[in-house]
């Protein structure tokens, strides 16, 4: 056999020694001087050098320590370095902790959120997103808010000047839709909206909200009803039980919400606002109301999500408090 | 609004139990709350009274014997009014109450007491704690309290959306029950009184200022009233619903708007100062003191009533204490009256005031309605008060209000429903409601009646027919028609990406507050946008950037004892860039920031790490590859405007797309946190998005071998490793594939102020296999290049 086929031959019989690596501390050091000890076979194959004619030597050499390296990167490798093993003969401790890599954590409501989308992106819905500073006309005018109505004493307002609110629902999106495209639309709206609200563990003075707008010729309350209950059930499983009930908001017209049953509480829990698109607001943004009808829907991420997670302090969503965050 | 059962039965038959009554309220849209937190009653059973005997040894108490189902206990009670016989709450040994009471057995003077018959006060029901709750004959023993009190409640709390102001009362609730289950309604029994001569003009006349701000004021006077106590019936019935008795006058009125839904108002026609009503705007400088004693300071935003001089009350909202009835009046001057809603909203908001009269003029009330209460008021007055009505009224309503018709169609129903509703069931509902209808089928002419203000085009009618027919009625249609064409990505795609390369780096998502103080926007110099009603100072402003918040709950989980944080956050900051709503800007950030340890020492690790610039630069180095933006460029950024020192920018594609350092102690101490140095990032997550919308185009493969050389340069301290670097790749031709620096080195061989580089060189052609002759011209191009710029030496 020349050198060259030794040192092939030699590598074939560490690969079938060392695969499997051996766990046991003993069986590696075995494994160790058989191969790089001060008479192993890597050493006989390097005593073989002065055999070898002048011509081959280099190509030898270099084959020889590519070799050696290879198999004690092997070692190195699968025990770590030669210093700490000698020190310790924790690598044979298969009990001991994994060396760890970071993860980190999505938060809850943004898993919400993306849940939310994707079932209505299954479904055909597209994504807009819009301001959260907004004029009074796209936050309520456009709505069917009439200036002095006690419709807008539902919704309670930061305002920046007269004329400019946070906004308080994403609906304000619906109106900057309608004035830039025509119908037919079918959007999702997700976003951070605002409420002059004390803060306790059921409301916060945010929160986010998807809210979605159908707009087409022929839609009725029971599309309506259709697609949200195909959402209610692919968020809350195919056996939730649902009740859709008339309430009442500015901007629909008939309008309603929609509420799941809790066994747990053994009571309903309102979930969404949804309507008929109310004439007044097609009027506002010069779509026929005689061609295009549609239904807007609207809900809080945070409920949904507080609900999905049983979480019962909507703060918690907002303190960072890694001992939640890292639950999700 | 809370709504008496027993004073809905007056007027339309109910379900036999409170519960279905507030389900059914429910799903007509007038929504039941829970008016009883009934969490806390779990524990309670409906137990017996088995029997009753003096305590031995204690006059006030008896010794009970309760039945709880299963066994017969010893109970001690001190209750005046129980007795043998009694189904009663029963609290047994073990049981918590409202309030965290805990029943635990006790002995009572002598006796041991297994438990306690609670009383309605003891159980969050009402206030009522003279004496036990006493529950009908027919409770079952040893069931669920709440069940019964759920079936039984006397009343029933609902929230009243604004468009329903007719439900403001018993008999519109009344109303739509009796259209929901096909049943008569039944009205108050008064009629208006017939009068041969009027007196009343010798009393009392009306005027306006603008008859468009109070369309009808109707004025009458009941003369001989006694004031006294109210008799038990009008007393039972306020308090049934929460309300306080105060004196049958006021109670008559306080009555009727709950009964009817029209407000009206009493003064004492003695005090009241003139024989004139006169309705006018406030003037500047007025006052008044209301009923609650408080002294209001009026404007012209407040339409008053005043008696020609002064105002006596504030229209629609609440009247004065000194034209208030009293024990001495004897002659009562009746108001009962239709105001513009707005002009009582912005009236009663500018006063900060809400009031049970308010609330319903702001809603829109009934004009005829006005008249119903009115004489509503005076049968009463005369039976309860017994006074004696002055013949006539007062009752100017120049511009009569009409409902206008509205065309339903049959076509318009279908389609907006979506269901087949019949023509007799839209006749009832229309007609059971209060309309006039003209039409069988097709085609409907409706008229709403004048207590619907909200009934005013054909969608509304629709809505009450289905609103009536049951939402749950309407089949739900899974096959819409729909629509492809202007089907749209989301815009936010990348930020998907973002996200879990940022949670595969080890980096926690968090939400923060966009409203923050002053103090914490005032660190940067940024000019924010300012919240003119905010509900704190300390949350007054926008965010301008997302640190402040991100230092916020890094000092949050320090105190919490976790202080290895990498934390980032997306979302909206906000700049007023110039004046006004035009100059404010949006801005869509990504920012986070590493504080504390990378790891700690372990079985693995021999050396804890920390946060540090270097494990910010590569967190950034690797998210930007994950994303696939290349030739970033990153520079030195002297002067940083977003809270970095030792700041640096990124540039990509010519653009600066964020910036990443230190962060500021300015944050710290100015926001006084507990936290040490970190380290953060920012970038235009707008400008990220677009740079991620593209699509990878693969490059081959290329699988000729690599030819790997080192190369170690002395040159001086203060040379960047990077210049080198790129001056490498530079004058590598189109072989060098790789240059990594792998190792600095410092001591006496290689000179003081100067450092040995240590650089691999990764070369590999994309056509053939390198020779050494090709490296090693390439090489020595290098050499020579890097020598010349650097003065760099080969070591």
């Amino acid at each position: 056999m020349n050198i060259k086929e030794s040192i092939e031959s030699v590598r074939k019989l560490f690969r079938t020694d060392s695969d499997p690596f051996p766990i046991d501390y003993q069986a590696v050091e075995t494994l160790r001087i058989k191969y790089l000890g001060r008479k192993g076979l890597v050493a006989g194959l390097f005593s073989r050098m002065n055999d070898v004619s002048d011509k081959e030597r280099p190509i030898a050499g270099k084959l020889l320590n590519e070799i050696k390296q290879e198999i004690s990167s092997v070692f190195n490798s699968q025990t770590g370095s030669s210093k700490s093993r000698e020190k310790s003969h924790g690598e044979s401790d298969y009990s001991l902790p994994g060396l760890t890599f970071p993860v980190g954590h999505v938060h809850p409501l943004q898993q919400t959120m993306d849940d939310i989308k994707s079932i209505f992106m299954n479904i055909g819905f597209s994504v807009a997103y819009g301001p959260e500073i907004d004029d009074d006309f796209h936050n309520f005018g456009a709505l069917n808010f009439p200036p002095e109505h006690p419709a807008r004493d539902m919704q309670d307002t930061f305002f920046i000047d007269s004329e400019t609110v946070l906004r308080t629902h994403t609906s304000n999106v619906q109106i900057h839709l309608m004035e830039e495209k025509d119908p037919p639309l079918r959007y999702i709206i997700p976003g951070r909206v605002y409420r002059n609200e004390a803060i306790s563990f059921k409301s916060y003075c945010l929160f986010h909200q998807v809210e979605g707008l159908y707009v087409d010729k022929n839609v009725s309350f029971a599309d309506q009803k259709g697609i949200l209950e195909y959402f209610v059930k692919r968020m809350f499983g195919a056996n939730t039980k649902m009740r859709f009930r008339p309430s009442y908001f500015p901007f629909t017209e008939p309008s309603a919400e929609v509420d799941i049953w809790s066994e747990k509480r053994s009571q309903w829990l309102e979930i969404l606002g949804c309507g008929m698109v109310d004439p007044e607001v097609f009027k506002s943004v010069d779509i026929d109301t005689d061609i295009w009808h549609g239904f807007a829907f609207g809900m809080g991420i945070e409920r949904i999500c507080m609900l999905k997670y049983g979480i019962d302090d909507i703060r918690l969503l907002y303190q960072g408090d890694m001992r939640f965050l890292e639950q999700f | 609004m809370r709504i008496s059962i027993d004073w809905l039965k007056e007027f339309v038959n109910v379900p036999s139990s409170t519960e279905q009554t507030a389900d059914m309220l429910t799903m007509l849209g007038l929504e039941a709350e829970q008016g009883l937190d009934t969490a806390n009653l779990s524990d309670i059973i409906i137990g017996e009274v088995k029997e009753k005997i003096k305590h031995p040894n204690a006059d006030k108490l008896s010794l009970c014997q309760v039945f709880d189902g299963n066994n017969t206990l010893s109970v001690v009670c001190g209750a005046p009014n129980v007795d043998t016989g009694q189904k009663i709450a029963f609290a047994p040994v073990g049981s918590v109450l409202p309030g965290d009471f805990k029943i635990g057995k006790a002995k009572i003077r002598g006796e041991v007491s297994k438990g306690m018959i609670c009383s309605e006060s003891e159980l969050g029901v009402s206030d009522e704690h003279d004496g036990i709750m006493v529950l009908n004959d027919d409770a079952k023993v040893g069931s669920s309290f709440v069940q019964y009190i759920q079936e039984n409640a006397p009343s029933i709390e609902l929230d009243i959306t604004p468009n329903r102001p007719d439900c403001f009362s018993h008999l519109g609730v009344a109303r739509d029950i009796s259209v929901k289950i096909s049943s008569p309604l039944h009205s108050p029994d008064y009629q208006p009184r017939p009068f041969t001569k009027s007196e009343v003009e010798d009393w009392i006349s009306v005027e306006f200022e603008n008859i468009d701000e109070c369309p009808r004021y109707i004025a009458g006077i009941v003369k001989n009233v006694i004031v006294g106590p109210s008799p038990d019936w009008l007393k039972n019935r306020l308090e049934s619903i929460g309300q306080r008795s105060i004196n049958n006058i006021v109670d008559i009125s306080n009555f009727v708007m709950m009964e009817m839904g029209h407000p009206t108002h009493m003064f004492d026609y003695d005090k009241f100062g003139s024989k004139t009503v006169f309705i006018r705007r406030g003037k500047k400088g007025e006052k008044i003191t209301t009923l609650d004693e408080i002294e209001r300071k009026l404007s012209p935003e407040q339409l008053l009533i005043t008696n020609g001089k002064i105002p006596v009350a504030i229209a629609g909202v609440m009247g004065g204490l000194d034209s208030a009835v009293s024990k001495e009046t004897t002659t009562v001057l009746i108001e009962s009256a239709f105001f513009d809603a707005p002009t009582i909203r912005k009236g009663a908001k500018s006063l900060g005031m809400s009031t049970d009269a308010s609330k319903r003029f702001e809603r829109g009330a009934d004009p005829n309605g006005a008249e119903n209460a009115f004489w509503r008021v005076i049968q009463l007055l005369e039976e309860v008060a017994g006074g004696n009505w002055v013949a006539g009224v007062a009752d100017p309503y120049p511009k009569i209000i009409e409902q206008k018709p509205i065309e339903l169609t049959r076509e318009k129903l279908d389609l907006l429903s979506g269901c087949d509703i019949n023509d007799p069931f839209v006749l009832l509902t229309l007609k059971g409601l209060g309309c006039t209808v003209i039409g069988k089928s097709k085609k409907w002419m409706a008229t709403p009646p004048s207590w619907r203000p909200d009934l005013e085009r054909e969608v509304d009618l629709i809505e009450e027919v289905i609103r009536l027919f049951g939402f749950d009625n309407v089949p739900s249609k899974y096959h819409y028609n729909g629509i492809m064409e202007n089907h749209e990505p989301d815009p936010h795609k990348g930020l998907t990406i973002m996200t879990s390369v940022l949670t595969g780096l080890g980096f926690t998502q968090v939400f923060n507050n966009s409203l923050q103080s002053s103090r914490e926007v005032s660190l940067l110099d940024i000019p924010s946008v300012k919240i003119m009603n905010p509900l704190s100072d300390k949350m007054d402003q926008l965010r301008t950037s997302l640190i402040p918040g991100l230092l916020k709950t890094a000092d949050f989980n320090v105190k919490n004892g976790e202080p290895d944080l990498l934390l980032y956050e997306w979302g909206n900051v906000f700049e007023q860039e110039n004046p006004g709503m035009a100059g404010i800007v949006e801005k869509l950030q990504l920012s986070g920031m590493i504080h504390g340890l990378l790891h700690g020492e372990s079985v693995h690790h021999k050396k804890k790490r920390s946060a540090s610039f270097f494990a910010l630069k590569g967190v950034i180095e690797s998210f930007l590859s994950r994303l696939q933006i290349q030739n970033i460029l990153i520079k030195p950024d002297k002067d940083n405007d977003y809270g970095f020192q030792n700041a640096f920018s990124v540039e990509a594609k010519g653009n600066i797309i964020g910036y990443f350092g230190d962060i500021s102690h300015q944050f710290v101490s100015g926001m006084n946190l507990d936290i040490n140095q970190s380290f953060g990032f920012q970038f235009d997550l707008n400008t990220l998005l677009v740079l991620t919308n593209k699509t990878v185009k693969y490059i081959p493969i290329i699988n000729y071998p690599v030819v790997e050389r080192d190369l170690n340069f002395v040159v001086k301290e203060n040379t960047l490793v990077g210049d080198i670097v790129s001056t490498i790749q530079k004058n590598g031709k189109s072989i060098i594939k790789k240059v990594e620096p792998y190792n600095i080195f410092r001591d006496e061989s290689v000179g003081e102020n100067k450092k040995a580089v240590a650089l691999k060189l990764r070369f590999q052609s994309n056509s053939k296999t390198l020779e050494d002759k090709d490296v090693n011209s390439v090489i020595n191009e290098i050499i020579r290049v890097v020598s010349k710029i650097f003065s760099a030496k080969l070591r």
